[in-house]
Order: structure tokens, then sequence, then C-alpha cells
């Protein structure tokens, strides 16, 4: 971890030093804790990864009266036990790098549970402040707390608050200043195991401190005996104890008493611990009256309409972001290849640059990097609808409805929104896999999602079908689109068998009540979730469209594409494709370039098979044209868009449309390939490795390529032997001629 | 004093957790420390414990979703079945 902030207790009372406040914000999971962290932070809020994991973590540093403050976010967890990558995570950070002051964000609305946290939070010797978060809706239950009792009780402060109406903010951080300033008086209460485990608790640790000494200058002492007590491995090894070092007679009374499970026993303990809190504290209207939440999953979860709700829910998103951010990225597309092109060029001429840097600037990195922009208006969009179908509650249901359908695959519910997503655009697929909390189940959603044939694959089914299946093409792109997700139940059977052995982990959800996102909160979460792909994604295209370029004009000077780096390349290439029916140095080509966006597999087809026409020059237009240009069509994207989502049922945005005319590449195609030979070449493009920018999200996700490397391994097996198939089979069955 | 597994209980059904998945053969439930891998989540954690008011609210696919408290929990069945209740 990279902030070490190692302090005792002690010197954050002098607190003159400019040295930030360190406040962990904790709590469980559907609390509302980002909201409200993005309510007290807002742009201040950084989103990186926890060391080595792919778990988020937010931190933000403001200044609150004059004193520096760092939030940082852990993740959200029902215990501190050691089981999940979450927990580890909070506990690790609470114990070793032990913050100032914790705030335990606790949903008002379900004290009782949020409250086993609570008390595990005590333990570890750290100021705590309360944010009893969704207040205004517990209240609107009946619900009544005594305050100052759980302050009395626990020893820790607590501020009722609103993160969605963003209410009671101020009075949280006045809270947490004020706490942090007098630390020594705001120690949590220790809370009594009963007289058995206490007695325990005192032997144990008299023993260590006669025998580890140093044991409790590294740890929370409380902490560290209840750990050992309970018998955490984890722990245990971490401080090099010896499994018998712990003299057995301080158990021994223990498991005679109460069972060998000592661990459930302390669970319990601090279980009773927290129910007894909460009937002290809250005063409930005893009334039994249906909910809406229960009501709206009635209908939902129901078992017949269960399924083609979600499916009609889905189909609406998937509708909403393509007909919403279509004219978008047609519009940043036409921008990229018009006026940018055109004002690089007289830019460069003017400083008088060589021509082929003028070709790399504009061939190779507007176009390159333009690709990727188009990219942009989908996943932003995709991710906004999404971060709404989270925030409003329904995501969890979607999980609960498809969870059966997803065992075939070895895969939970959850993995079904991932893998929907990929046949639009498998990026915002990829990302999507973070809201899996198991790695298992993210690694191989992520692995399949290729499978799902997205958007970019379209353009060439569009090209080759005009070609050659004029009279049915419906029939043979859907056969495309099924064969995808045939291979990926296959797939996900064999993976399961094979790298993925072992009984898929138990499922245990919680399906929170719905709520109504508030648009800021939506707002935010889009941006974290899309701005990786921004950034990151935008600087490695940058490089290999770069890269490309230089392929296709290198060695210098070269007349003819087949003489360049790429048409080798793809001359090499060519008798491995041959066995598929389409070996030729042309098809090898453009497949190579595909790697970095498939629909790039048309654009190199027409560069390499249409001989160069003189291009047709425009009349050049002015400057301040070309800005009214850029003004006008964008504002006739927003027209558009919001056109479509008036008539969203009638929009055709999937069915690609043909703009340009490709009647002479149509013809030079229909010369090189059979009809058999271009279904295997598309049977290809659909399943050979994923591209640059899939590659790229996985790298993110994953923190390595080790599991890219592994779906390239995988899909180029797959795509050549499919294909092999298709065509030596059609061969054999007399299709090829 | 009826006892029955969690996962039998039928729609809008309530009872009281006597027993979470202890002492089952194949040991796959919430208790055995040695099955447990990273990523389980304990039921116990999630308010599922001996003493709890549990409402079933659909019991119609593999999973099963529960009242506790004011949470709604999704299980597998299987675990499910290794909780027993009183009604």
């Amino acid at each position: 971890m990279t902030e070490q902030t190692p302090h005792t207790a002690n010197d954050a009372v002098s607190s003159a030093a400019p040295r930030p406040l360190v406040v962990a914000v904790a709590g469980n999971p559907n609390v509302g804790k980002s909201t409200l962290i993005n309510a007290i932070a807002g742009t201040r809020l950084q989103v990186g990864n926890w060391p080595g994991v792919t778990v988020e973590k937010k931190e933000a540093l403001f200044e609150h009266n004059g004193r520096k403050i760092r939030l940082v976010d852990l993740p959200g967890t029902y215990s501190l036990s050691p089981y999940t990558q979450e927990e580890i995570i909070a506990r690790d950070y609470l114990v070793k790098l032990r913050p100032d002051l914790i705030v335990n964000v606790v949903d008002a609305t379900n004290l009782e549970r949020n409250l086993y946290l609570t008390v595990q939070l005590m333990e570890l010797g750290i100021p705590v402040v309360m944010a009893l978060n969704i207040y205004d809706e517990a209240e609107a239950k009946g619900y009544r707390f005594n305050l100052h009792g759980i302050e009395t009780m626990l020893g820790v402060g607590v501020v009722p608050t609103s993160a969605t109406r963003r209410s009671g903010l101020t009075e949280l951080l006045d809270k947490v200043l004020e706490t942090a300033a007098q630390p020594a008086d705001h120690a949590p209460r220790i809370l009594n195991y009963g007289d058995d485990v206490e007695t325990a608790v005192a032997l144990l640790g008299d023993t260590l401190r006669r025998e580890h000494p140093a044991l409790f200058a590294l740890y929370p002492e409380r902490w560290l005996l209840l750990r050992l007590m309970e018998g955490d491995e984890r722990l245990r090894q971490e401080i090099n104890l010896a499994q018998d070092a712990l003299p057995e007679e301080i158990f021994h009374h223990l498991r005679r008493g109460h069972g060998e499970d000592l661990e459930a026993l302390m669970a319990d303990a601090r279980y009773s611990q927290a129910a007894g809190l909460a009937r002290e504290v809250l005063f409930k209207k005893e009334e039994r009256r249906v909910e809406m939440t229960e009501r709206i999953d009635r209908v939902v979860l129901n078992r017949f309409l269960g399924i083609p709700i979600f499916l009609a829910a889905m189909w609406l998103v998937f509708k909403l972001t393509f007909d919403l951010s279509k004219p978008f990225g047609d519009w940043i597309n036409d921008m990229a290849g018009g006026p940018f092109k055109h004002w690089t060029t007289v830019l460069l001429g003017l400083v008088g640059a060589p021509d082929w840097t003028v070709s790399l600037a504009t061939e190779g990195v507007i176009s390159g990097v333009g690709f990727v922009l188009v990219f942009v208006p989908v996943i932003f969009m995709m991710m906004f609808f999404i971060t709404f179908l989270e925030g409003s509650g329904y995501m969890a249901r979607a999980a609960f409805v498809m969870d059966r359908a997803m065992h075939a695959m070895g895969l939970h519910g959850k993995s079904f929104i991932p893998l929907l997503l990929g046949f639009g655009c498998n990026v915002p697929g990829i990302y999507a896999t973070r809201t899996l909390e198991n790695p298992r189940d993210k690694v191989l959603t992520a692995l399949l999602i290729p499978l799902m044939s997205c958007g970019a694959r379209l353009p060439v089914y569009v090209l080759f079908v005009g070609a050659f299946f004029p009279n049915n093409p419906g029939t043979v792109i859907w056969s495309l689109y099924v064969l995808g997700i045939a291979l990926a139940i296959v797939m996900g059977v064999f993976f399961k068998r094979t790298l993925f052995r072992g009984e898929a982990p138990m499922f245990i959800m919680e399906l929170p009540p719905y709520r109504m996102p508030s648009f800021t909160s939506l707002c935010l979460h889009t941006w974290e979730k899309g701005k990786h792909f921004l950034i990151k994604a935008g600087t490695y295209i940058l490089a290999v469209s770069i890269f490309v370029w230089f392929l296709l004009n290198l060695p210098w000077g070269v007349e003819h594409k087949k003489d360049s780096y790429l048409g080798q390349a793809g001359q090499v290439m060519a008798p491995v494709l041959s066995p598929l029916g389409f070996g030729t140095w042309q098809a090898a080509s453009s497949l190579i370039t595909g790697v970095i966006a498939k629909e790039i597999v048309v654009g190199t087809m027409g560069e390499i098979y249409a001989p160069k026409k003189g291009e047709q020059k425009k009349p050049e237009a002015s400057f301040g044209e070309d800005l009214q240009e850029i003004a006008v069509s964008f504002g006739k994207a927003v027209k558009e868009s919001a056109s479509n989502v008036v008539s969203t049922f009638g929009v055709s945005s999937l069915a690609a449309d043909e703009k340009e005319d490709r009647g002479p590449l149509k013809a030079t195609i229909q010369q090189t390939f059979t009809p058999l030979s271009a279904y295997a070449f598309m049977v290809f493009v659909l399943l050979y490795m994923p591209c640059v920018v899939v590659a790229i999200a996985m790298r993110q996700e994953f923190g390595s390529w080790k599991w890219f490397g592994v779906a390239f391994a995988y899909q180029s097996a797959l795509a050549w032997g499919m294909a092999m198939i298709v065509y030596q089979g059609g061969q054999l069955l007399g299709w090829g001629v | 004093m009826q006892m029955m597994p969690l996962g039998l209980m039928g729609p809008g059904e309530r009872g009281e957790i006597v027993e979470v998945g202890q002492g089952t053969p194949e040991c796959g439930g919430c208790r055995c420390k040695e099955e447990r891998k990273p990523g389980d989540v304990r039921v116990e954690d999630m308010g599922l414990r001996v003493g709890k008011q549990v409402e079933m609210l659909n019991n119609s696919s593999n999973l099963v979703l529960l009242k506790v408290d004011e949470s709604r929990i999704a299980i597998d069945r299987g675990v499910a079945m290794k909780i027993k209740i009183r009604r």
C-alpha cells in the first residue's frame, strides 16, 4: 500500500502537523456508503484499485473547517472475518495501517444486522463515528432511535444522515473532527463476551504478554486476543505462531462447555450483542404491512413472468443504449474523418511537415483514435443504464431470475448481464464483470464474453452476406449469433471441467430494497466506470494505431500494399488459413488489422482490393465553415438521438446500414471467395481473438495479461477449428462449388 | 415441535431458525472451515442465524428468497436445505 501511515493513537492528538486526518469508511454492502462518499467528496474522489486485486478503492483528500481529511473507502463487508477478498482488504487496512478514525455507515432501516460489523469495528480500539444512513426512510417507516443511547452504550459518535438527500453530511464531518480532536475520550466501549470467554481471553493475554510481547505493538490488543480465540488461521500464520503455541487449557474449558466451534460461539456472542443493542435503542411500530419492494418483487420474481420481464428490460436497455448513442458515435466518426483530418493536413502543410507525417497523423493517429472514440458514447450510455439498474435494485433481481439458466455454464445469474452486454460491445461487458464478487465467476464470464457477437462484427457480416447470401441475409447473420451462444455454453462447460474445477461457490446475495437513484450519483458512477476506458484505452490504442500505420507503409516508399510489412505478414499467415478456404494474403492482412477493431477488416479489405481511385476532392471548406459544420451536425446528432428514444420501437440501429457504395469491393470479393469460404471467413471473424480494446479491458480488470492470453489461445484454436470444420465439411458435402 | 428444512417452506410461511447447516456429512454448508474458499460468505453474517424469524418470500426456482429482519436474502436451495426451522 502506498500511503503508509504508521502512528499510534497518541500522535493523532498533536494534530497541528500538516498530516491529514485519515478516516476509513466502513459498512455493509447496500447501505449507501458510496453515495455518501460521493456526496461528501464529489469530484475530489479518486478511484483506483486496492494493491494486487481488482476491488475498487476510492479515496478523497479535502478540507473541513481548516482540517485536511483523507477519506478511504473500504469495500462493503458484512463482517471482518478473513474469508472474502473484501473482508481481507478492509481488515488488513484497519489493523495494519490504523486510520485515525472509522466512519461506520449503517443502514438505519436494518440496524441489527449492521451493528454486527459495528461491534467488530469497535474491537479495533480506533474511535468510531457512526453515520446512521437512510435515516429519512427509517423515520418514514415509523422507526424511532435513541441516538444518545447508542452513543453511551457503544462509546461511538452517532450522526443521522441521508446521503441521497445530502443531509447530515456537515454534522458528520463536524463529529469526525470533534472525535479526532480527543481520541482518548472517544474510545469505543469494550463489549463483554460473557464470563467464560472473558476468562479465557484474560488467560490468553497473560500467556502472550509473557511469550510474545512484541505482538501487542503490532496489533490492537483486544482484537488480537479475540481473533486468536476464534481460531483465526490467517492471523495465526501471519504472526508465525505454531498451531500448538497456545496452551490448550485455555480453550479446553470453553470447548467442554460450548462445543468445538469457538468461531461460531464468538460470532453468536457478537450477534447477541448487536441484537441486544438494537432492541435497546430502536423502537418500531409493530405492524406488518406489505412494502412496495415486496409487491414489485412478487411480479418481477414470479415464476412465469420473471424471465419475460427481465428480457424485456434488457431489450429496452440495449435498444436505448444504441439508439441514443449511435448518432453521437457517427458524429465523432464524421468529425474525425472530416474536419479533423482536413485541418490537420492543412496545419501540417503550413509548417512544412513531410508528407509521411501528414499521412501518419491523419491515417494513423486520427483514424485509429477516432475508432476508439466512436465507442465512447455507447460505453457511457450503457454504463449509465447499468448504473441505473444497479442503483434501483433491479440488477440483483435479474441475477436471481437468470440463475438457473446460467448454471448450465457453471456460472451464477449475475454473470448474465455482462454476457448480454457483450452483444452490443464486448468492452462494456468486460467492465461489467466488476459487479461479480467472486474472482472465479469474473474470469470465467470475461472469457466467454468475446463469443458474444458484438456490433463491430456486423459490418463484416453485412458485406459478405450482401455479396453471397442476398436471398436470406437475416438467417445467415442470425446463425452466426446462435453459433457464438452455443460455443459459449460448450466452452463454459469445458472451462468448468478444466480451469475452474470444483463447485461453483455457493450463492448468497442480498436483494436490496428498490430505490430511485439520484441523477447526480448516477452520473458520477457512470463517469467512474467509463473514464478508465477513455483514458487508458485511448493511450494504448494510439500506440497501436501508429504501429499499424507503420506496418502498412514500411519499408519506405512501398509501392504495392502486398510488399508492405502488413502485406508480407499476410503472405506468411495465408498458408495457415488455406485449409479454411481463404488462404490469400489479402484476407490474412485484413484479419490482422481486424485485431484493432473487427470492423476494420472491412476497411482494410477496401483499401487492399479496391485500386486507389483518385480521391474525390471536396471543395475546400474554410475553418469557420468547418466549425459551423461540427456544431450543426452535433445538433443533428442530439436531435436524432432524441427522436430515436421517442420512436424507440421503430428504429433499426442494429441493422447496420450500408452507407458507402461498396459495389466494386463486393464484386472483387465475389471473385476471390465462394459462398462456403465466405461463411467460413465470417465464422472466423466471429471467433478469432478479441480486439485490442477488449484485451486492454481484460488487462485492466484482471491486473495481468494472463487471462487475455487464455482467451487469445482458446479463441484462436476455436476459430481455426470451426472455420476448418465449416469449410472442409462443406466441401465433403459438395457445397464448395 | 416440528422441524423442517428451510428450503421446504412455502411462500408466505414463517418460522424460526433452529439450526444452521451444522454436522451435515458432506459439509458443503456454512460452518466447516476446511471447506471454505475465498469468496464464500457466511449465511450467518447476513443475518440467517439460530433464533431468527424468517419468512419465505419466493420458493419457485433453484434459489429461495427469504426475509430476515429487514433484508431480503437469496440463497441456493442446497444451502436452504441445511438450515432447519421450527414453525
